[in-house]
């Protein structure tokens, strides 16, 4: 009976290890083309899987023709302005939509759920004429733009709250609190962790958002680090250590954040709870 | 007098509800009018004319654009295109991603760092994900032909190739997402009582037994919700086909999604219009598609 | 402990980040003021290019400017694949870059309208440095909008050449290639120069190389892509055709890798992996090429074959147009008249940047690559052909490229997919009347 919990251990073991090694090899050959010259890079005769030297020649090159510093800063601003707006909106009207009953809120959820399902492209034409009248292209502000308000974290606070228990809330009614005290000192310290969620998805979405930044902020002084390498590959099309070097720069910030928080991002979206 | 005051006071508690309601969904309502729910009118209005460059001389042609979207081979080989990577992106990276959560759903070594690393493209910007794999599927000099040649097998065209692009494309799709999927699929699987599984122990259902009899039904709530996302959001697949298929791929037109051909008609052609009509399209083909699975899910959909 | 203390400093990182981006996306409107009344005080333009080998160039001439002027100059890449959506979109929104490269491809949908593009007439009439004599005739018309107007300065001129790999030639024993070498001769040479093995062909040509290799050819055959009165196609041609099947019997001695091969690869690439023995390159890709060990240990520069007419190599050139909605229309014109002005086109082709517009200033550009034939390219103006283009280029253009897929991967045969071209190209040619 042990010997062959043994076994299924084992078989599963090596099941997830060459599983996990796939999943790694992508981020392996990124970090070992970046540290190749351009002719390691492509040379066949014999291949090289190993750079014979660790140079980071490709790095230098990558640093001074783009401006990582820049691409960062407008990243990271676009993300938390997404976020402040994301945890300002989403969490009353998750609150309203999942514990108050009220005229018109189902009417008006049915186009919460409705937006969700919506290409996000259908928008983007009329949402850059906007951004233009108001004389915003090319800053911050039309970075944050279209996550003003987000559907999908409004859906996911309706979902916290409509998880919580009801006592608490008519215990905070007869001690007077009104609706809006019961919201802040009740309800919402409860729903850290949802709250968490809604950062870590608001985060992802715009960090990963690439046609948006193409279209709205083109100017290298406002990209997002999306747009930035996409603009890299247009550039040097074919010189793939620099273009790995890129990537790698590109990626390791959030990388190290996922490392540190790792419990945080998965249990964060664990209680999205996957459920209509 | 008494069941006066009651009333009075449901009316009392009835009309905070809907002024502190009201006031909470403001924000986000007026937002999702403004960004959202108008602007989808103003693309659908947008479609009926002919658009000239700099959004001017702009002339109302009424269905033209929809007329010629029906005839236009590129447009429906499109969406062929797309429902093709749909098919293969969606089973797999559920499929996957459940055998991995019941794997990992268990007490046993490494199971966090498996997670980590199974979770990891997840936090990765689709444009570097997009350049890495189009390096490693290089026919001349990337990693993957080099190791089919080691072991004797012939090249393969991964992204050039019209036959087989597709599935390159919904390989970095699934690489992409499974961590996300089976960190649902996960939540999902600790939700379900152990004593399940204990029952069936006793009555000698064996391990597939278990899944198939336990395991399944009771995730299929969360299995809806990951479908029906993951539907709508791999027949919006863009990124990975601008960055990793160039202009004079032979295999574009047939990995070219719709809403490729909308970025490429509306921002590279200039011709709004017709790209507005495209985007109008796929609208249509996701609300049926989403309201098919709605229907649909009261057959296979299990809520206790 | 210690994961604990990163943590924690991460954790405080990150707010006092968030609360300079609470600042921040408040300050980002300030800044664009900031930028604003820079501008209104003429100190600051923005210039958009998409060439980013020309950038460190352009550098310095902009600094000569800025030093002369007081006006700082911001130059924007943007690569090629993206620029002209950049472009049209900040056109529509009202957020055009100050001064900016401008393409015969494109410059039919800017001169549509008059408040796109700044009107340069009056400017160049009273100015001392620009005389538009000094430039190339067929550049400076394909500048101008239906009524004359004058909308871009001649920047550059560009020309084709064939990279070859020196040591690949000796190797196979053949003598290097001479300026009287026919396409004939090329279609042998190329079929010695590959190696059964696959480890080695002969030349790669791709449909995206139309300027540096086969609209040359069809030029070459006495064919045209377009006649003169731009009315109609010439893809249906005999000799148009009989230029396109030399082409396709190159790719069918299997002297070229295959097409997927050149779909995923482009050419520069190919010869400096070494894998080609020639390609055809125009002038702009001089830095990128000079610049890599492997060709500057092997390769070197010829002219391009002859065909029955010649060698007939493409040339185009961009020119420097200016936005006509600028917040710095003076400082706009002031930069444009610089970049134009026989100075700074000397300089620009003195440091290698390209071949300069200004008639006589590129004969010093021949010494910015030593060691490289680049009289090759200077040569190859003598006897040359104005690129081909109409008001609407760009949406004939795309399909022409689609289809060509076809023929140059073999699925269809050339002839074939020229006739469907030319059939396509009159319908768009038609709409543009």
């Amino acid at each position: 009976m042990k010997k062959i919990g043994n076994w299924h251990k084992l078989i599963k073991h090596v099941f997830l290890i060459i599983g996990a090694v796939i999943m790694l090899i992508p981020f392996a050959w990124m970090i070992l083309t970046a540290f190749k010259t351009k002719s390691e890079a492509t040379q066949m005769n014999p291949f090289i899987i190993f750079p014979s030297q660790w140079r980071t020649q490709a790095f230098a090159n990558v640093v001074r023709k783009m401006d990582f510093i820049k691409l960062y800063i407008n990243t990271l601003l676009m993300i938390f302005g997404r976020i402040i707006c994301a945890v300002l909106t989403a969490t009353t009207a998750g609150y309203a939509f999942g514990r108050l009953k009220f005229k018109g809120r189902d009417l008006c959820f049915s186009l919460v759920l409705f937006q969700m399902m919506v290409p996000v492209q259908i928008f983007i034409i009329p949402q850059y004429l906007m951004v233009s009248k108001l004389g915003m292209l090319n800053t911050i502000f039309s970075l944050i733009f279209p996550g003003l308000v987000t559907a999908f974290g409004t859906f996911l606070m309706r979902q916290a709250y409509m998880g919580l228990p009801k006592d608490l809330e008519e215990a905070a009614r007869l001690d007077g609190c009104n609706i809006g005290q019961t919201f802040l000192y009740v309800m919402m310290p409860l729903t850290k962790s949802s709250m968490v969620a809604l950062g870590i998805f608001t985060a992802l979405f715009g960090y990963k958002d690439l046609m948006w930044p193409l279209i709205a902020n083109t100017n290298q002084q406002s990209m997002p680090l999306a747009a930035g390498l996409a603009k890299l590959q247009g550039q040097f099309s074919s010189n793939y250590p620099e273009l790995m070097a890129g990537s790698l720069i590109a990626c390791i910030p959030m990388l190290v954040l996922y490392l540190l928080f790792q419990r945080h991002f998965i249990e964060g979206i664990a209680t999205s709870g996957g459920k209509l | 007098m008494k069941v006066k005051k009651a009333k009075k006071k449901m009316t009392n508690r009835e009309r905070s509800e809907f002024l502190w309601g009201w006031l909470f969904i403001l924000p986000t309502m007026a937002g999702l009018m403004i960004l959202n729910i108008i602007p989808i009118f103003q693309t659908i209005y947008q479609s009926f004319f002919k658009t000239g460059s700099f959004g001017r001389g702009n002339i109302f042609v009424g269905l033209e654009n929809y007329k010629r979207l029906f005839a236009d081979t590129a447009v429906w080989q499109a969406l062929l295109n797309t429902l093709k990577y749909a098919i293969v992106e969606v089973p797999f990276s559920i499929i996957i991603a459940i055998v991995l959560a019941v794997m990992l759903n268990q007490k046993m070594r490494g199971r966090s760092v498996y997670r980590m690393i199974y979770f990891m493209p997840m936090v990765c910007a689709p444009a570097a994900v997009a350049m890495v794999w189009k390096w490693l599927y290089n026919s001349e000099f990337g990693l993957l032909n080099h190791l089919l040649e080691a072991i004797g097998l012939p090249k393969v065209n991964w992204v050039s190739d019209p036959k087989i692009a597709f599935i390159s494309l919904a390989i970095v799709g699934i690489w992409s997402v499974i961590g996300y999927n089976m960190v649902l699929f996960l939540a999902g699987l600790q939700e379900i009582p152990k004593d399940y599984y204990e029952a069936a122990e006793i009555d000698g259902a064996n391990a597939v037994t278990q899944f198939f009899k336990i395991t399944l039904p009771l995730i299929s709530p969360t299995m809806f919700f990951v479908v029906i996302t993951r539907v709508i959001a791999s027949l919006q697949v863009f990124d990975s086909i601008f960055m990793m298929i160039g202009k004079n791929n032979p295999a574009l037109p047939k990995t070219q999604s719709l809403v490729y051909l909308f970025y490429r008609y509306a921002f590279v052609e200039n011709n709004k219009g017709y790209g507005s009509a495209i985007i109008v399209l796929l609208l249509c083909i996701i609300m049926l598609i989403t309201v098919f699975q709605m229907k649909a899910q009261e057959k296979w959909v299990h809520y206790n | 402990m210690n994961w604990k203390k990163v943590s924690a400093v991460m954790l405080v990182a990150v707010m006092t980040a968030s609360l300079a981006a609470c600042g921040g996306s408040g300050s980002s409107d300030k800044s664009s003021d900031t930028k604003e009344e820079s501008q209104d005080t003429g100190k600051s333009l923005v210039v958009a290019i998409w060439d980013s080998n020309q950038e460190p160039g352009l550098r310095e001439i902009m600094d000569d400017f800025t030093a002369e002027t007081g006006i700082d100059v911001d130059i924007q890449i943007t690569p090629w694949r993206d620029y002209w959506t950049m472009l049209e979109a900040a056109a529509t929104g009202g957020s055009m870059p100050d001064v900016f490269w401008m393409h015969s491809d494109q410059i039919g949908t800017y001169a549509e309208y008059d408040d796109i593009l700044m009107n340069l007439s009056d400017k160049i009439k009273e100015s001392d440095k620009i005389d538009l004599s000094n430039y190339p005739e067929e550049l400076v018309n394909i500048y101008q909008n239906a009524d004359g107007d004058q909308l871009a300065v001649p920047k550059d001129v560009d020309t084709c050449a064939v990279w070859y790999n020196k040591t690949m030639f000796d190797e196979a024993g053949i003598d290097y290639p001479t300026a009287d070498w026919t396409w004939d001769d090329f279609r042998e040479v190329a079929k010695k120069l590959t190696k059964d093995d696959g480890s080695q062909y002969g030349v790669a040509i791709a449909p995206a190389n139309y300027q540096e290799s086969w609209y040359s050819t069809i030029y070459a055959y006495g064919g045209e892509v377009l006649t003169p009165d731009k009315k109609k196609s010439g893809f249906d041609e005999p000799k148009t055709i009989e230029a396109m099947e030399m082409i396709e019997n190159i790719i069918k001695d299997g002297s070229m890798p295959d097409y997927t091969v050149l779909s995923e690869n482009d050419s520069t690439a190919l010869m400096e992996a070494g894998t080609v023995a020639m390609t055809f390159q125009g002038s702009w890709s001089i830095p990128e090429l000079a610049g890599n060990d492997y060709v500057k240990e092997n390769c070197d520069i010829a002219p391009l074959p002859n065909g029955p007419e010649g060698t007939k190599s493409i040339y185009n050139g961009l020119g420097w147009a200016a936005s006509a909605n600028s917040e710095n229309p003076e400082g706009a014109w002031k930069l444009i008249e610089y970049l134009g002005s026989k100075e700074a086109q000397e300089k620009q082709a003195n440091l290698g940047v390209t071949m300069s517009a200004y008639e006589g200033t590129s004969d010093t550009w021949v010494n910015s690559q030593p060691g490289f034939n680049m009289q090759a390219y200077l040569d190859m103006r003598e006897d040359a052909q104005a690129y081909p283009s109409s008001k609407n280029t760009q949406v004939w253009f795309q399909m022409m490229l689609e289809k060509m897929v076809d023929g140059f991967s073999g699925a269809k045969p050339m002839k074939d997919v020229c006739e469907d071209v030319a059939v396509e190209m009159n319908k768009f040619l038609a709409e543009e009347q």
